[in-house]
This record gives C-alpha cells, sequence and structure tokens, in this order.
C-alpha cells in the first residue's frame, strides 16, 4: 500500500518528478563526465609514458628487478613463448637484452644504456623506427648502432660514424665493440635523449657475451586495461624463476604523479557533490514546500509519520534510482564518444605537449568502476537528502501544515 | 512598475529564492576554489622542484650542458657563491661539481651523475639535510662521505626494509669512476647516508659528494660548474639574472622556467583539466538552477495565470522573472565571491593536506602534501561573470516556459 | 456519559497582539447528537474543531473524550488516537489525489491494519450508503465536489470513529449537493446512531441541526436544543 501511493504520489505531479528524476540525472552524468576525464588524463599519460620504452607489462628473471644486472639474464624457454602468447592476452612478448656501458668516440666517453632489441618486434612497443632524425632503421640484425641525438652530439658523432662501446658483460667478462652508426634516434624525453644506444639483439648478446640470453620481454597487450588480471595470470603460468612486473612496478614515479594528481582530484569531485547535491537537495526542498497541505492532511486522518516518511522515502528511492539509471544510460554513450574522439587541446598546448612525445589530448575514460561508484555516490547523496522531507514530517504541525 | 512586482516577489517566497540564492553562492564559490586549489596545486608542483632542484637560477659554462667535461666551469664558483649569500635578496646559493661517471659496488655498476657540494650551503638551498632519511648529512668523522637516494640503495642492496625496521649496510664501499682532463679517475667512498627525492628517478640517478674531496681527487684546485642562486622572492629572479649575467661575462645563467621546461608542461595541462572541470561545475549550477525555477514556474501558475488575466503581456512575464533571476543573481554573486575569498583566504593559511586523500598520499612520494590555495584577483572578476551569465542563460528556459501558460488553464489548476 | 467533554478550555495565539481564539468553552457532546457550531468567521469555530480532534492544543483547559484526556496525549499518541476515535470531513474535501474513492475509503482501514474482507466490505457499504457504488474507482479529480465531500465523509467513517468532526464541509458546495450530502449525514446520524460535529455559517446546514452552539470571539453565547427543519 505504501509503496502504491508512492507510486502514484510520483505519477500524480509528473513534471515535478521529472524536474526531480533531472536532477539526479545530470549529477550522474557530470560526475561520471568529471571522473572519466580525470581517469581519462592518466590513461593518456600512460600510455604515452609506457611507450617510451617500458611497456605494460615486462618479464624478467626472477630478482632482476632489484638489481638490473646481465648476471639476471635469461635464456628464454619454450614454455616460455607458450605462456606469453594470446591465450593469456599478450599480443606480442618483445625481447630485450640491456645493460649499462661506457659509449665513446675515442675522444669522448658517456654512460650509455646500451639495449639489444628484435628490429623487427621493437616498433610494436615503441615505435622506434617513426623515432629517427637522422639516418636509418635496422635492417635485418647487420652490426649497426642507433645512437640518441643528444648521446651523439655530446659524442661527436653522426651517422656513419663509429660508435666504441666498452663495458661489463655477462659474468664480468669484458665487453668491447666498435659499431657503425645506422640513425639517430629522437626521443621527448631528455632522460632517454641522453643516454639511448640500441643495437640488434644477437650482436648486444655477442657484445657482453651473452648468447641467446635477455633480461627483459616487454609485452605488448591485446588490452592495457587489463595489464593487471594478464600480469596475475602469467605469474601463475611460468615458474618461480620468473617474475612479471606491471608498469605500476616499473614506472612508480609515474604512479606517484598520478597518485598525487588524483589526491587533488578528490578535492575537485567534492566541490563538485557540493554542487549537484545541492541542486537536487533544491528540488526535494521545493517538492517538500509544495506538500505541506498533503502532508497535514494525512497527519490528520491519522496517517503515523512512520509510514508518511516511509512514503516519502520509497518516492525518493524510485526517483532516485531513475535517475541514476538514466544518467548512466546518458554517461555511457557519451563518455564512449568522448574516448574515441579525445578532445583536442588546441595548437598552442599541442607544441608545448610534442616537445615531452605526449599526444595532445584529453579522452575520457570508460572504466566501469567510475560508473558503479558515481552511481551509487549520487544514489546515497539523494538518500542523505531524502532526509530533510522526513525530518520536515517529524516536525509537522497538522494545523499550521493545512493552513498553508 | 516590473522590477518593484519582481524585487517583492523574490521576497514573497523566501524558501525557494534562498535555495537560488544559495545555489549561485556555491557556484561561485566552487568555482573560485576549485580554481584557487588547482593554481596553488601548480604552484606547489613548481615551488616544490625549485625548491629541491633547480633553484630560481643557474650559472654554467654555455657548453657544459652538451659536454659536460671537467674543464668547462664557472670561474671563481666558489667565491662568486659567497660573496652571492652576502647580499640581503639571496636567500642562499651553492656551488658545485657535476660529473657523470658510474658507481660500482663488488656486484654492480650503475650510470650515476656525481654532485660535489657544500654541505652546508647546499642544505640551505635544496633542503638536502632534511631529505635525508637514514644516517648523517656528510658528518665530519667520515671520510669520503656521499648520499645516494633510496631508490638506488635499494637497487644496490644498501638498502633493505622501510621506516624504522629498515637495514642500512653503511660499510658498504662503492667505487666512483668519472673521466678527469685526461684519464680516468676511480675512488672510493662511504655512503654516510640515504636521501629521499621528488621522484624516484632522481633517487636512482644522483650521488651526492662533499665538493672539496673531489677536488682534492682531482688536483685542479677549485672546480664549479654549477652555480645555483635562490632569491628570497621569485619576482626578483630577472633582477638577480641581469646582475649575475654581468659577474660573470662569458657564463649561461638560466631561469627555473628554462632549466625544467616541463614545469611548464606541468602547468599547462593542470589548466587545461582545470577549464573542462570548471565547465562541468558550470553546467552543474545552471542544471541546479533551472531546476529550481522551473519548480518556481510550476508553483506559481496560478499567479501567473492571475497576472496575464489581468492584462499583463507575455513580454512582461518573460522580464519579470528574468529580472528575478537577476535580482537572485545579485544577492547570490556576492554571497559566493564572499565565500570564496573566506575559504580561499583562510585555507591559504592552514593550507590544504592531501596526505589522507589517494591511495598511499602524495607526502609517501618526498611530495609536498599540502596545497596552499591561491587566486590572482582578476580571478574574482571573470568567473564571477561567467557565473552571471550561467545563471542567467539558466532562467531563460523557464522564463520560456512560463510563457506558454494560458491565463485561464493557470488559474483553473491547484 | 458525555462523548466530548470540555472544561474551561482556551486557545490564545501568541504574537505581537496575542489573539485569543477559544476563551473559556464548556461544553459537553452526547452520543448521537447532530450539532453545529456557528459564528462569525474568525468566531473561533475551526480552533475549536481542531482542538477537539486532537490536532490542536489548547493553552488552557482539557479535552476529554470517553473520558479520556487527549491533551495530555503525545503527538504519535494523538496520531494514532485520531485514526481509531476520529472521522475528519474538510472544507476542502482533501482526499488523497492518487487513490481512486474506493481507495480513500479503504485507506484509513489499511492504517488501523484491518483485514481484507472487513475492508472490502465496509467500503463497499460505506460507499452505497453515500450514493456512490458506481463511481468507486475514479479518482477525486473526475468527481464533482459534492461526489468528493461524499466521498470524504464515507472515508471520515471508515475508521468507525465515536464521531465525526466536519468543518464547514458544505462551503464549496452548490444546493443541491449540500442537500444531498445533508441528507446523507442525518440519515447516517438517525439510523446508525453517528454523532456529527460540524462548524458552519451555512443556513442551510444550521437549519438540520438538532443542537446549534453559538460562538462570538470564542466564547459560546448561546447553546440550543431545537427541532430541525425537513
Amino acid at each position: 500500500m505504501l509503496f502504491k501511493l508512492a507510486w502514484r504520489n510520483l505519477w500524480r505531479n509528473r513534471r515535478r518528478t521529472l524536474i526531480t528524476i533531472a536532477s539526479v540525472f545530470f549529477a550522474v552524468l557530470l560526475s561520471v563526465l568529471m571522473r572519466s576525464f580525470q581517469e581519462g588524463s592518466y590513461e593518456v599519460m600512460i600510455r604515452n609514458v609506457v611507450s617510451f620504452y617500458t611497456g605494460y607489462a615486462q618479464i624478467h628473471k626472477e630478482g632482476y628487478w632489484a638489481e638490473q644486472t646481465l648476471d639476471n639474464s635469461f635464456e628464454p624457454a619454450e614454455d616460455l613463448h607458450l605462456a606469453a602468447g594470446p591465450d593469456l592476452g599478450v599480443r606480442r612478448a618483445v625481447p630485450r637484452l640491456e645493460s649499462f656501458a661506457l659509449a665513446s668516440s675515442g675522444d669522448n666517453t658517456r654512460p650509455a644504456m646500451v639495449v639489444g632489441i628484435d628490429p623487427e618486434a621493437e616498433p610494436a612497443l615503441t615505435n622506434l623506427d617513426q623515432k629517427l632524425s637522422a639516418g636509418a632503421y635496422f635492417t635485418g640484425t647487420a652490426p649497426a648502432a642507433l645512437v640518441a641525438e643528444d648521446l651523439a652530439e655530446k659524442l661527436g658523432l653522426g651517422v656513419g660514424d663509429t660508435l666504441l662501446l666498452i663495458g661489463q658483460g655477462y659474468q664480468g667478462v669484458s665487453a668491447g665493440g666498435r659499431y657503425p652508426i645506422a640513425g639517430l634516434l629522437h626521443f621527448g624525453s631528455p632522460e632517454l635523449n641522453k643516454r639511448m644506444v640500441y643495437l640488434p639483439l644477437p650482436e648486444a648478446q655477442y657484445l657482453y657475451g651473452a648468447e641467446n640470453r635477455l633480461t627483459s620481454y616487454a609485452l605488448v597487450l591485446e588490452n592495457p586495461d587489463q595489464t593487471g588480471r594478464v600480469v596475475r595470470a602469467l605469474d601463475e603460468a611460468l615458474p618461480g624463476s620468473y617474475e612479471v612486473m606491471t608498469w605500476q612496478e616499473l614506472q612508480p614515479e609515474l604512479v606517484e604523479g598520478i597518485e598525487g594528481d588524483r589526491a587533488g582530484g578528490v578535492i575537485t569531485l567534492t566541490i563538485l557533490y557540493v554542487i549537484i547535491g545541492f541542486g537536487m537537495f533544491g528540488t526535494v526542498l521545493m517538492m517538500t514546500a509544495e506538500r505541506q497541505y498533503e502532508f497535514g492532511v494525512m497527519t490528520a486522518i491519522g496517517m503515523s509519520k512512520l509510514r508518511q516518511s516511509l512514503v516519502i522515502f520509497i518516492e525518493i528511492s524510485l526517483m532516485g534510482l531513475l535517475g541514476v539509471l538514466a544518467g548512466l544510460a546518458a554517461s555511457l554513450p557519451l563518455t564512449w564518444y568522448f574516448k574515441l574522439n579525445p578532445i583536442y587541446m588546441g595548437e598552442q598546448m599541442a607544441e608545448v605537449y610534442a616537445q615531452f612525445d605526449m599526444e595532445p589530448v584529453l579522452p575520457a575514460s570508460t572504466d566501469p568502476g567510475i560508473f558503479l561508484q558515481q552511481a551509487v555516490i549520487v544514489f546515497l547523496l539523494s538518500l542523505a537528502i531524502s532526509l530533510y522531507p522526513i525530518w520536515n514530517i517529524q516536525r509537522l504541525q497538522p494545523v499550521r501544515a493545512m493552513r498553508s | 512598475m516590473l522590477p518593484i512586482l519582481s524585487w517583492r516577489n523574490v521576497w514573497r517566497n523566501r524558501l525557494r529564492s534562498l535555495v537560488v540564492i544559495l545555489a549561485i553562492a556555491l557556484g561561485l564559490w566552487g568555482g573560485l576554489f576549485m580554481m584557487a586549489f588547482s593554481w596553488g596545486m601548480s604552484e606547489q608542483r613548481t615551488r616544490d622542484i625549485i625548491d629541491t632542484q633547480t633553484s630560481h637560477l643557474q650559472v654554467h659554462h654555455p657548453e657544459f650542458k652538451d659536454e659536460q667535461r671537467l674543464s668547462l666551469t664557472v670561474p671563481q664558483g666558489d667565491s662568486l657563491a659567497a660573496q652571492l649569500r652576502a647580499r640581503p635578496e639571496v636567500e642562499a646559493a651553492a656551488a658545485r661539481m657535476v660529473l657523470t661517471g658510474m658507481l660500482a659496488t663488488a656486484s654492480d655498476a650503475v650510470g650515476v651523475q656525481i654532485l660535489g657540494v657544500e654541505p652546508e650551503a647546499e642544505a640551505a638551498l635544496t633542503r638536502l639535510r632534511s631529505r635525508v632519511t637514514y644516517g648523517a648529512y656528510f658528518p665530519e668523522d667520515k671520510r669520503y662521505p656521499v648520499l645516494i637516494g633510496e631508490q638506488l640503495a635499494e637497487k644496490l642492496g644498501i638498502l633493505e626494509g622501510s621506516g624504522d625496521s629498515a637495514d642500512v649496510n653503511f660499510r658498504e664501499r662503492l667505487v666512483l669512476t668519472f673521466q678527469a682532463e685526461d684519464s680516468t679517475l676511480s675512488a672510493r667512498f662511504r655512503v654516510c647516508g640515504i636521501y629521499k627525492a621528488q621522484n624516484s628517478r632522481l633517487e636512482e640517478l644522483q650521488v651526492f659528494a662533499v665538493k672539496q674531496d673531489l677536488e682534492a681527487l682531482i688536483g685542479a684546485g677549485s672546480l664549479t660548474h654549477e652555480l645555483a642562486v635562490k632569491a628570497r622572492d621569485i619576482a626578483q629572479t630577472d633582477a638577480l639574472m641581469q646582475e649575475l649575467r654581468s659577474q660573470t661575462p662569458g657564463m649561461l645563467t638560466e631561469t627555473w622556467a628554462e632549466l625544467a621546461p616541463d614545469i611548464n608542461l606541468i602547468a599547462e595541462s593542470f589548466e587545461v583539466s582545470m577549464r573542462i572541470f570548471f565547465v562541468i561545475i558550470l553546467l552543474a549550477l545552471a542544471f541546479g538552477i533551472i531546476n529550481t525555477m522551473l519548480m518556481a514556474v510550476m508553483e506559481r501558475t496560478r499567479e501567473l495565470g492571475m497576472l496575464m488575466a489581468v492584462g499583463m503581456g507575455k513580454l512582461r512575464v518573460f522580464g519579470m522573472i528574468m529580472l528575478e533571476t537577476l535580482y537572485l543573481a545579485l544577492v547570490g554573486g556576492p554571497l559566493g565571491v564572499l565565500l570564496a575569498w573566506a575559504t580561499i583566504t583562510w585555507t591559504s593559511h592552514t593550507g590544504i593536506s592531501l596526505a589522507g586523500f589517494g591511495e598511499a598520499g602524495a607526502a609517501a612520494y618526498g611530495m609536498s602534501a599540502v596545497v596552499y590555495p591561491s587566486i590572482q584577483p582578476g580571478y574574482y572578476l571573470e568567473i564571477s561573470i561567467m557565473v552571471l551569465i550561467t545563471a542567467g542563460l539558466s532562467a531563460l528556459y523557464p522564463a520560456l516556459r512560463a510563457l506558454r501558460l494560458r491565463p485561464v488553464e493557470a488559474i483553473r489548476s491547484h | 456519559m458525555a462523548i466530548i467533554e470540555t472544561r474551561n478550555l482556551s486557545k490564545t495565539y501568541e504574537g505581537v497582539v496575542p489573539v485569543t481564539a477559544v476563551s473559556q468553552v464548556s461544553l459537553s457532546i452526547e452520543a448521537g447528537e447532530f450539532t453545529a457550531i456557528v459564528g462569525p468567521s474568525g468566531s473561533g469555530k475551526t480552533t475549536l474543531l481542531n482542538i477537539l480532534g486532537g490536532l490542536d492544543r489548547p493553552s488552557e483547559g482539557q479535552v476529554l473524550i470517553g473520558g479520556e484526556d487527549i491533551t495530555a496525549l503525545s503527538e504519535a499518541e494523538l496520531i494514532r488516537f485520531r485514526l481509531q476515535h476520529i472521522g475528519f470531513v474538510f472544507q476542502a474535501y482533501n482526499l488523497i489525489p492518487v487513490l481512486t474513492a474506493r481507495e480513500n475509503v479503504e485507506f484509513v482501514m489499511l492504517l488501523q491494519n484491518q483485514p481484507r474482507d472487513v475492508r472490502d466490505a465496509r467500503t463497499d457499504e460505506l460507499l452505497a450508503a453515500v450514493g456512490l457504488a458506481d463511481r468507486a474507482n475514479v479518482r477525486p479529480s473526475k468527481l464533482s465536489g459534492g461526489q468528493q465531500q461524499r466521498v470524504a465523509v464515507a472515508r471520515a467513517l471508515a475508521s468507525k470513529p465515536r464521531f465525526v468532526l466536519a468543518d464547514e464541509p458544505t462551503a464549496n458546495l452548490d444546493s443541491r449537493s449540500t442537500a444531498n450530502l445533508l441528507d446523507i449525514m442525518s440519515e447516517l446520524n438517525r439510523r446508525e446512531g453517528i454523532t456529527f460535529l460540524f462548524s458552519t455559517h451555512d443556513q442551510r446546514v444550521i437549519d438540520r441541526a438538532r443542537r446549534v452552539i453559538t460562538l462570538v470571539d470564542g466564547e459560546i453565547v448561546t447553546d440550543q436544543q431545537r427541532t430541525p427543519q425537513a
């Protein structure tokens, strides 16, 4: 009966009900949009940063990340290839052998990160072949080096010159080699620009005396949103002698930056809640004021205040539910649209972003968690607001209410 | 007549008016406060970078950045730093030696940047002393002490665990290798302490040693590659730069903005997201006003019908409702500005701690976790105007709805 | 024993100038009465009725209903008391707009937690009594004023109250509806012995009353028994 009464009350003043539902609807829509853009900005940043070098996930020998030496390299076994296959959501495993060495032109010496790569696989992750500022990309696995342009400049070397690499190889052997520079690379990150040297994988393995060995597989995933799941699955599938790490572990400073930003986002979101909460409160306040007479009559004919409160509570819950559902229904396509068609930040920003190899776009995130979380929060907010009419009913005096 | 009618209408239904006034005030408050908060956060990042990394100005040999050779020094860097420290407008100044090299333990070798610093001056300039989390800051009794970052210490196995239960192996000997003028020099150092930086990349890259120790090793007298200066007030940066340029002819003097171009990126991206969030907040405000005014129009169906019945033209009814909104905005606007001003002023003194937010809290990452909101006065006007325009636009739809009322029906309905 | 008894009832509204709406009213209403409280507007009729119905509290004095002092009851107890013992008919009908005529009558019994068969039987009976059996499933907005007020009477009786308070029940009705409503009420009074107490300044209603209490400025000036005119 109470439910029937509540339901019919809703449809009696249809416009008022629709306005209240609309206020919940917009609350969900706007808070989802806000969160979606916040998370979207992180997603694009992560996408950019992991594509600089690390990828979304990597496989190493257990203990390598804590102590990044060649002694912690591994010989990839057949089972690793099978495990890191498409079954678990890995599109491609990009092999690398990396270590520090001194790069020299004879006159000048600089520390460098020397990375042996599979020239054919690497671009799938880092678009390395797109980053040439001079010369050409590897052709096959012929001995050649690609050198970051800042490093090359400091060494005073150009395309065609010979690069000397000196360092320590696998199990302490001394490593040394001479390589013709095939091309120069330009990176958005100044760090990479200062220290990267790429060799074809077999050359690097020969240089470091680490035949058939790798330090890592960087993974290209089918769906980066699923990184955590893929890594857990791989961790289970692979023997304990391997470690599988997510970008969060590989790039702690990125996580640091995002966490710091997210904390600020909480404040912005709180401000939004205050405003949308007040918007919803406004409509409920007006509704309560309009219905004083009705409440007065109900009290006069003997309906207990508890029952009246229940009716109002049911009404607001129903409106909240409808508003939330409608809000979700509208925000889904909207966020999808902005995910596929990110907001472009304009020419001026594009220039600043280009310096850092970042995309000057702001997409929306469609992480299901956002929708669920905002739906629940706004619904709870509307229930909290229903306390006002309930409070109003509790202190209502029928004579005064009916006089209005 | 219309203005008086509207004004009285506003005060006849106090509750409804209060709702709209508060909605406008809250919208304005929210917009301004968010702006101030974002601005404060962006400034905080900038200040963090200035305070711990770049300082306000740095002087280098013009070729040093391209080619970090030992001989590319700033002449008389030490005495210049001392002179600068004596000046009233300078808060701190320090000379540094900057070497690129390798750090090796018994089992590991990593590329590092070796910074030779003047311990006291450096502590004043980049708060290095207070950022030491384990061990001591260049104690007198230790020969060839170095400070390494937490990240590097963990990587090298010198630091294990964290917090009070952390185990630090201060006996581990490190060999630092770097290129001197004609030869490669190696020397043994001991870890005296472990420091925390703004991000783990710096912690992994930078190793601090005492400048004089390095100078003694090299044996070529005083060598300064980097002279860093911090003014008491950031606004004095340019004046100070002019002066430094004249004192160091042939050298390259750069400001913090040139030294850390990514500050620009951070500031710009803050600006963009702030603008988008501001639009979302304006939309929230608009819907709040539309809803409330629509309710108001519906509630007043009889009254409006009566006014139309006695011969008030549609244009006038429309004008009356718009005027009412204007009055509400004129009351709510200043209220919101006042509220925002009070909140911003208050929080700009107390600061807002972000430590409670986010998963591990920003503080855990060595970033300042307290944000001091601040706003440029011009924004008050700009945002007020935007909020007033939003309020005006939001009133349009309810006012148009009012026009669609038919007087007879309006009066009959109850 | 009197069904309603008041002792020195006064009600003063506080304000800049305190207004005494009811002053030293002592009266007694017996079961089966059909009584009108009359007087010019502002004489305190509605206030008196509200106090008798437990909707308002007196500043002084007592209201005994069936010997129980309702001024001593709490807010929630009063609501329960009204539900069980008092029926109301308002000037503006005040039916629940979202419920049909039938549901409006049934509603009060639902609040009383009456079983379904009792509700159904009594609702049918009451709707028939007020002559609206054929309009049972229509919402109030589809009924005329007279019909709505008849539903209100049926609703007032649904809880089997000890008496019915009707505040200006005919003020919004035309002559035919008024006559019709009065016929129904006096029929219920005569046949089933239901006590009606109404405030009015409508001569047609006064003519039908068996007792007329006249209030002026909150005080009883006359209280006469009379034979109603048909």
